[in-house]
């Protein structure tokens, strides 16, 4: 990568300046993600209040767009721990410039797509009773329940995040503690001396801290394509048609990237096009996660035609039924001028495969993949198809099971779209607050990557 | 804080700094570096030091992976619900609590072990206050300091300046 030319106290001085002042432009940004984060609160308050029957959540939809969210929100915070860690483990240089804003995207993901399980039992702050703790009747969860599995998942892979998140932040805020005392900033030192764990950056602390950095790769690895196993499982576990099948765990793993990657070019390009950071978030990074996100693409397309191909090989008449309904619906209401309009699951499966399987084909041209405008229209694209990827297999499957006495439709209502364009909203308020407090790039790890200052020629 | 005797020096090169590393260890001291960032170069020239943190990594795992299986066993056993004939303590779905719990465990003991050894050595090779107030060995500097007696700190004084430092300091307090 190209900053391997540059001397450490160059790095420091470029990563230092995108914490200054923000330019007045930066409080208006924010203040437009605030407002949709109050849109989000009013919207919560009002369900929690008034109760889930205030959502399009009935009979027999019992999961709608707030199970949409988590899976949406879990996925997303995917391509942060697969930038951190797998790509650590597997030396991939040009993760460096953006692991440390995908982790924090990562952590920011995860604590969004948190909210939405509380939110979505219906009476929040029982929620504790997902937890197996010693109560007077000794009354235990099912461990044998796939939402008890994913309560652990989700909860480890927060903490993991979290914490692997902050020990990255460690030697950068160490840097900040020191400029702060430098400059003659107390308070800014007083609050940056204990959350820098009193780094001194010897030589015992650096070889600790790499092993214990090299750990938390390896164990977050594995963590990464288990979570959303196990978020797959919620629904595969299930006898539902179009739930029920072997391909969801790594199904749900591929898209999560795909979604994840897509979000971190989402947020990345401007905050190069902002910061002017040319030099480090260079052409080469965007190009190396635009392939990533083509490979992911291809996956996902794939897993589209098997669950179609499995949906007609299985010879199941529910199994057929449910492939039809998706992108089809009732014949009666394939229409868009009669009085049944078209529904929404048929809306979110046309999306779908339009965003993620032929929106991102444009990628595999260079010239495409080089021009920052033309990816993060894509990648904004890939957003929006990924959410309802999630939404066509949550909402579908369940309008059409097996009785048809039984089945049901399903629009969200007001308060389910201002809790989705809240945690939007959530997200990026807190993004944006992080880009400003906090080295959004690991200034150790441009440091590591550069070429270290020598009196003579390099040696091995 | 103890009371700290020795040499310290600051260095703006990397491959000065480390052959004066390793020319105090020939001298029978053990140096302490402080770096912007970790360098394989100060490794070879310390003597490739390993850290035991993988030893309380893998303890927690395996108390971790230990605690999933042994506790899902339990509360099954506990509070019997038995569902279409299938084993009360049934392996495969268990095998995700102890996943899950090998990793919370092993990502928990390893901060708090990092944590720990950290503190450890930091109290065994103490640092004297003055490298504590010097703040650019976070941004560009390469830091050494040697732990020794009185009488010797001419001579370590020598072969800092003899390696280029740039600042030599004596500390005798």
């Amino acid at each position: 990568m190209s900053g391997t030319t540059f001397t450490y106290g160059k790095i420091n001085d470029d990563m230092l300046r995108m914490l200054e002042r923000p330019h007045p432009s930066y409080f208006l940004l924010l203040l437009g993600f605030l407002t949709a984060l109050g849109l989000g609160v009013l919207s919560l308050a009002v369900q929690v209040n008034v109760g889930i029957g205030y959502s399009g959540i009935n009979h027999p939809i019992a999961w709608g767009v707030y199970i949409t969210n988590f899976v949406f929100w879990i996925g997303i915070g995917h391509a942060g721990t697969l930038i951190s860690a797998v790509f650590y483990l597997t030396r991939a240089p040009w993760r460096t410039a953006i692991y440390r804003a995908a982790e924090a995207m990562t952590v920011f993901a995860v604590m969004t797509a948190g909210l939405f399980p509380l939110l979505h039992t219906g009476r929040p702050w029982l929620a504790y009773w997902l937890i197996p703790y010693p109560n007077q009747r000794m009354l235990w969860v099912n461990f044998k329940s796939p939402l008890a599995w994913d309560v652990f998942a989700v909860s480890t892979y927060m903490t993991v995040s979290i914490l692997f998140f902050m020990i990255g932040l460690i030697p950068d805020i160490a840097i900040l503690r020191d400029e702060a005392i430098r400059k003659g900033q107390k308070l800014r030192a007083m609050i940056f001396t204990p959350l820098s764990l009193f780094w001194r950056g010897t030589n015992y602390q650096w070889m600790h801290y790499m092993r214990a950095y090299l750990i938390y790769a390896a164990i977050a690895t594995p963590l990464v394509f288990s979570v959303h196993s196990i978020v797959s499982w919620d629904f595969a576990m299930s006898s539902i048609p179009g739930w029920h099948t072997t391909i969801f765990a790594p199904y749900f793993v591929a898209g999560a990237i795909f979604s994840g990657l897509a979000m971190v070019m989402t947020v990345l390009i401007p905050v190069r096009v902002v910061f002017g950071l040319e030099d480090y978030i260079t052409d080469h990074v965007v190009q190396s996660v635009c392939r990533v996100i083509i490979f992911t693409s291809i996956i996902v397309g794939y897993a589209y035609a098997t669950e179609f191909f499995i949906g007609w090989y299985s010879g199941s008449p529910f199994e057929k039924a449910i492939f039809y309904f998706r992108p089809f619906g009732l014949m009666e209401e394939w229409t868009l001028t009669g009085e049944q309009s078209i529904g929404f699951p048929q809306i979110a499966f046309f999306l779908m495969v339009f965003c993620n399987v032929i929106a991102p084909i444009p990628l595999w041209r260079w010239k495409i993949r080089n021009n920052l405008v033309a990816v993060w229209i894509i990648c904004g694209l890939i957003n929006v198809g990924m959410w309802f990827e999630r939404f066509n297999i949550v909402g579908s499957s369940l309008q059409r099971e097996f009785l048809p006495a039984a089945w049901g439709s399903y629009w969200p209502t007001v308060v389910e779209f201002g809790i989705t364009v809240g945690s939007f909203g959530f997200f990026f308020t807190l993004f944006s607050l992080f880009v400003k407090a906090l080295p959004p790039m690991a200034i150790m790890e441009l440091k590591e990557a550069a070429h270290p200052p020598m009196k003579k020629e390099a040696h091995g | 804080m103890a009371k700290f005797s020795g040499v310290w020096a600051t260095f703006e090169y990397l491959d000065e700094m480390s052959h004066a590393v390793e020319k105090i260890r020939e001298k029978g001291k053990k140096p302490t570096v402080l770096s912007p960032c970790p360098r394989h170069e100060i490794d070879h020239a310390l003597g490739e030091p390993q850290t035991r943190l993988p030893f309380i990594s893998l303890f927690a795992g395996m108390l971790g992976c230990l605690t999933g299986y042994s506790f899902t066993a339990w509360t099954a056993s506990d509070w019997v619900l038995p569902v279409s004939g299938k084993p009360i303590v049934a392996i495969p779905p268990f095998t995700i609590i102890g996943f899950e719990l090998t990793i919370l465990f092993t990502a928990l003991f390893t901060l708090a072990g990092m944590v720990l050894l950290g503190v450890i050595d930091t109290l065994r090779h103490p640092l004297p206050p003055a490298v504590k107030k010097y703040t650019r060995f976070q941004r560009d500097r390469f830091g050494v300091v040697v732990d020794c007696d009185p009488a010797q700190t001419q001579d370590f004084e020598e072969i800092f300046k003899s390696y280029g430092a740039e600042e030599v300091h004596i500390e005798n307090n």
